[in-house]
């Protein structure tokens, strides 16, 4: 009963979500096909809503409980081409916004990666290592090259958030 | 978004050693990140001494096999552009294209995609046919007759490609090239049967160029 309670408590903010919360397991298994798909755009639209800054260097920071998590945009991946290699700092690595912080081999080519923040590397994706596909496949989620602290929270503000940055992509390609 | 064709200066620089090359770019990529004017847009053109260079990926050569090339007459120095090993020698002629992007497309993928047509197209000048593949470079058949590796930082573009014309091949056997095995090199002039210098190349690579990248060329001096 409780159980029930907490997950309508919930439902209420994310009303969407309500028909498959509320799904016994059942149906869930017949639907497994069906389930990554739906799951994966209702968190990456509630994610990508407002909580993706990007720079004008196609990077993109997502803020989640005072950790910065640092990626490539979908435009960026495109203009890499397939990702053989990720060059990542250390962690522990402190770096000034702007500032290169790694580097992406693609089609023979290391393009720089530009830190859209100030702060400290507190994690790097080492799933990257055997798998730098992911850049390209999931560049929003699976594909993150960086967590770091954020030193400097007003810097946010310098960036785009998703409109925006839509529009400025929109300016390159003329 | 420029109107008309982009301007790229060409700078022959002759046979000169593989560091000196490297300070050249460099300050030219300095050039153009000070500049907020007009991009000082570069070719530069050259050839080397013998020298293995290697990519950013550096674990698949540690210490001992920079020792071992180096040991057959060879120098050698790890880079910050794509691409794994290769070589660089006399008969060989290499280019450097530091260009700004924004003056172009913003795309190391279009980019390096225009490279390699690029050298396609001056192969077919000499009556070559030369191709893609998976693999980056340009091949005839199975060998690679151009081997293509490039750094960008703030859209400027460094290293570039390298040309056999008539290049010691014997080189290539001391490593497995750009790390692809099985496959070969070649030459222009392996595959004509003739002797074919750099100076014999650079015309029809440079036409080449203007063409794919549809600009204009402006030059210090005169072709050699």
């Amino acid at each position: 009963m409780a159980m029930c309670a907490a997950l309508r408590c919930v439902s209420t903010n994310f009303s969407a979500a309500l028909p498959l919360l509320s799904r016994p397991a059942h149906i869930w298994t017949c639907q497994n096909s069906l389930r990554p798909n739906i799951l994966r755009t209702l968190y990456t639209s509630s994610r990508l809503s407002g909580a993706l800054k990007f720079t004008d260097k196609h990077e993109w920071v997502r803020v989640e409980g005072g950790v910065g998590t640092v990626g490539i945009s979908n435009f960026a991946q495109e203009a890499l081409g397939d990702v053989v290699y990720c060059g990542l700092p250390e962690v522990g690595t402190k770096l000034e916004q702007m500032e290169e912080f790694g580097v992406l081999e693609s089609v023979k080519a290391a393009s720089e990666l530009y830190s859209p923040l100030t702060g400290e590397v507190t994690e790097i994706n080492t799933d990257l290592a055997d798998n730098p596909g992911l850049v390209n496949k999931a560049c929003h989620e699976d594909g993150w090259l960086v967590k770091m602290t954020i030193e400097k929270p007003a810097e946010l503000d310098e960036l785009m958030d998703e409109a925006a940055y839509e529009k400025f992509i929109k300016s390159l390609d003329s | 978004m420029s109107v008309g064709k982009a301007a790229v200066k060409v700078l022959h620089l002759g046979r000169i050693s593989y560091g000196s090359a490297l300070k050249i770019q460099q300050r030219h990529i300095k050039q153009h990140l000070d500049s907020s004017s007009i991009s000082p847009n570069t070719l530069l053109l050259c050839e080397h001494e013998p020298v293995y260079t290697i990519g950013i990926r550096q674990a698949p050569y540690p210490p001992e096999e920079e020792r071992r090339l180096k040991e057959l007459g060879a120098d050698f120095f790890r880079t910050n552009r794509g691409g794994l090993i290769t070589f660089h020698g006399p008969g060989q002629l290499v280019c450097y294209p530091v260009l700004n992007l924004g003056c172009f497309k913003k795309s190391v993928r279009w980019y390096v995609c225009e490279l390699e047509r690029t050298v396609i197209k001056m192969c077919s000048k000499f009556g070559i046919n030369a191709s893609t593949s998976p693999d980056t470079g340009v091949w005839v058949g199975n060998n690679k007759i151009c081997a293509i590796g490039i750094h960008c930082g703030r859209y400027i573009t460094s290293h570039g490609l390298a040309l056999n014309c008539n290049t010691d091949m014997s080189w290539f056997d001391n490593i497995v090239p750009c790390g692809i095995v099985g496959k070969g090199v070649t030459s222009l002039s392996r595959e004509l049967g003739r002797d074919i210098s750099t100076e014999e190349a650079i015309p029809k690579l440079l036409e080449a160029f203007t063409e794919q990248f549809n600009c204009t060329l402006t030059y210090n001096g005169s072709f050699s």
